[in-house]
């Protein structure tokens, strides 16, 4: 349950994309604006250049053609009708000595502030009363009257750029209000957008929600969902099949269980009970006794083989593997069913070699089960041969009997547990066939693989385990 | 012989001690881990059985402290579960055997007296049964004098019995003393070798020795009468 395992629950996918789509937005416009800006300050700055040049030129004008006493006397009334209506100029005209010869609304421009600044260019910027000026000084020759020598005269001009500055500030307002809407217009969209494209994966939740463990039967469907849900779907339905398979099997071992625990607890009961409706000699209680033993031995037997392969089938290799020599583990198996393969009138045959790694007591169990199999199919006469092989890093152990071909439909479920290849009930001494399904379980967690096939009255069960390679230096 | 028993589990524990009592022992039997303890460690006992699963104080903490405490008895200790993991750490701790249970009171009885004998017999050269001699030097047997031919597995299955005359053997003990197999065969392969041997040293001849305990397992003993 690690997905769950957060402490602090993370933003959910629609808040994080509407969040990033305002982001990018905001970033976008607030460059866009910027940039903006300054096109248009700059813009705003040449063309009040432009206009102090021009204005700067017109009183050039004005003054060099102040050459006779008529037009100097006329010279005031003239610049007036210049900037007549411009109330957004203002002049200061000094001459030599530095008394005004002219003043246009110098005083309230405050155009001393330009006295004495550096020419050519650039103008100067102030501000006053909350406004904005920008200024230009320049020096220009008052021709001479009647023969006399022309006089320089110093003039400032100022020009109000207030609604300039004005509309700048306006502009800029705007521009980030524009910003702040458009950001907050696309979270909007993004949340819309991302919870609307995220509707297949709340259906497929709200699906999944619904299932309980006695309607795995049940598969979400895909429908018109696009391709990442589609694999999302998919993949929870695969997780269903093997959660249903799973349970299925659960579900019949429970119901084998019960089964195969029935027989011999129904003979126990009626036996013992028979036993004591009436009174009987010692010896005969003695039997009744040893006829229990025997049964409560299968049980203990069945219970032992249940735990053996509810253990194996949850854990993986055992904690101290072992080199394990499969020949001799075969030959030894030999050994010990001699006696009831010679009994038979069947022959044991090993031949091969290779070498795992694992239990080696887990190990040689899982291979007598598949011996004592084989020797229980086997008719007289027969042959069982155990071969062992050793290639491409697997080492495999094969035990093959002849014997009445298994139908391909049994042979698939053969190593299920409480699995007979014929229905009738086992007979007495016979395993309660868990024996293939432990020795699956064991080759399993040793991480190999168990398989059978059955051909033309030729059965052959084989075990695939990892070779554990060449031996180490030291041994055999 | 003492033995001391440490089991909770009430039917269990005076089972045990009744089957042991009737078996030539002398017994005491403790319900949980800390009594068990101390009488474990006042007491003089030959061996002590020991359950895993103990209220106060589990198995393995009585085993540590009786070992720590320099008791060098053998410890065979009962475990619910067949894990490799408690059986390795089992006897990794110092227990010398252990049984799964559910386990048949042969079994225990045949581990006990295995545990017990352990280094203490003088290996003798020739067993005897009756007019049965197996020369363990020579590996050969004579019944009534008459040379008889055993496999390497029957002359095995034969010393086993004779070694312990008169104790009866079940099938998982002998798998495991006879062929190393540790678990029970789901095959009659016991009953099948026993009766071959039978067969060869017992059927022509009188007395019989070898004889079968119902649900049990098998017993070597020579006839009151003779």
């Amino acid at each position: 349950m690690a997905l769950l395992g957060h402490t602090r629950l993370p933003l959910s996918l629609t808040t994080r994309l509407a969040l990033l789509f305002a982001l990018l937005t905001a970033s976008l416009l607030i460059v866009v604006g910027v940039v903006m800006g300054r096109a248009v300050e700059e813009h705003f700055h040449e063309l009040d250049d432009h206009e102090l040049s021009g204005k700067l030129s017109l009183i050039e004008n004005l003054i060099r053609r102040a050459n006779t006493p008529q037009a100097r006397e006329a010279l005031p009334q003239r610049l007036d009708d210049a900037f007549v209506g411009h109330d957004m100029v203002a002049v200061l005209m000094r001459d030599e000595e530095g008394s005004v010869i002219y003043a246009l609304q110098a005083g309230r421009f405050d155009l001393e502030q330009i006295e004495g600044m550096p020419l050519p260019p650039p103008p100067a910027i102030w501000q006053r009363d909350a406004r904005q000026f920008i200024g230009r000084e320049a020096v220009f020759e008052l021709p001479g009257v009647e023969g006399g020598v022309q006089t320089p005269v110093r003039v400032l001009l100022g020009l109000d750029i207030s609604h300039h500055a004005h509309f700048l500030t306006e502009l800029r307002t705007q521009l980030w209000v524009g910003i702040s809407f458009s950001a907050l217009a696309a979270a909007l969209f993004g949340w819309l957008a991302a919870y609307k494209g995220l509707t297949p994966l709340r259906n497929v939740t709200a699906a999944a929600r619904d299932l309980s463990a006695e309607q795995l039967g049940v598969r979400l469907v895909k429908g018109d969902a696009p391709a990442e849900v589609h694999d999302l779907v998919e993949a929870l339905n695969g997780m269903l099949d093997r959660l249903e398979s799973s349970f299925q099997r659960l579900r019949d071992f429970s119901a084998d269980i019960a089964h195969e625990l029935r027989t011999p607890v129904s003979n126990l009961m009626t036996q013992t009970s028979v036993a004591l409706s009436q009174k009987r000699s010692p010896e005969e209680y003695r039997e009744v006794l040893g006829s229990n033993l025997e049964e409560f031995e299968r049980i203990a037997r069945m219970v032992g083989d249940m735990l053996l392969l509810a253990q194996t089938e949850n854990s993986r290799l055992p904690q101290k593997p072992e080199l394990v020599v499969l020949a001799d583990e075969a030959r030894a198996l030999a050994e010990f069913y001699e006696a009831l393969a010679d009994e038979k009138g069947i022959r044991l045959q090993v031949c091969g070699e290779a070498r795992v790694r694992g239990d080696r007591l887990m190990l040689r169990r899982a291979v007598s089960n598949l011996l004592s199999n084989a020797l229980r199919h086997t008719a007289a006469g027969g042959v069982v041969e155990i071969e062992i092989a050793e290639a491409g890093g697997w080492a495999t152990l094969a035990v093959r009997n002849p014997g009445d071909t298994i139908a391909p439909d049994q042979l698939a479920r053969i190593f299920e547990r409480f699995h007979r290849a014929s229905p009738e009930r086992h007979r007495h001494g016979e395993g309660a066939g868990l024996g293939l399904a432990i020795t699956r379980s064991i080759v399993e967690a040793h991480g190999g693989r168990v398989s059978a096939e059955s051909a033309t009255g030729r059965t052959r069960f084989c075990i695939a385990l990892p070779a554990a390679g060449t031996a180490p230096a030291g041994s055999t | 012989m003492k033995i001391l028993i440490v089991e909770d589990e009430p039917k269990t524990g005076d089972y045990l001690r009744q089957g042991l009592a009737e078996a030539g022992f002398v017994v005491d039997l403790a319900r949980d881990g800390l009594d068990g303890l101390h009488l474990a460690l006042s007491g003089d006992y030959d061996l002590i059985v020991l359950d895993v699963m103990l209220p106060s104080l589990d198995g393995w903490g009585v085993l540590q402290t009786v070992r720590r405490q320099g008791r060098e008895m053998p410890v065979l200790f009962l475990t619910a579960r067949d894990q490799v993991v408690d059986r390795v750490h089992g006897l990794e701790l110092g227990a010398d055997d252990y049984l799964v249970k559910p386990f048949a009171f042969s079994e225990l009885l045949a581990r006990v007296r295995t545990l017990l004998r352990r280094g203490k017999t003088k290996e003798p050269e020739v067993l005897r049964a009756a007019d049965l001699e197996l020369d363990l030097l020579r590996r050969r047997v004579l019944r009534g004098g008459v040379r008889i031919d055993l496999t390497a597995k029957e002359f095995a299955l034969l010393e086993l019995l004779l070694r312990r005359q008169g104790e009866v053997l079940p099938r998982s003990l002998i798998a495991s003393q006879v062929w190393d197999m540790n678990f029970d065969s789901d095959t009659n392969v016991i009953e099948v070798a026993v009766r071959r041997l039978r067969a060869k040293v017992d059927e022509p001849f009188e007395p019989r020795l070898i004889r079968t305990v119902r649900g049990m397992g098998y017993v070597l003993d020579v006839p009151e009468a003779y």
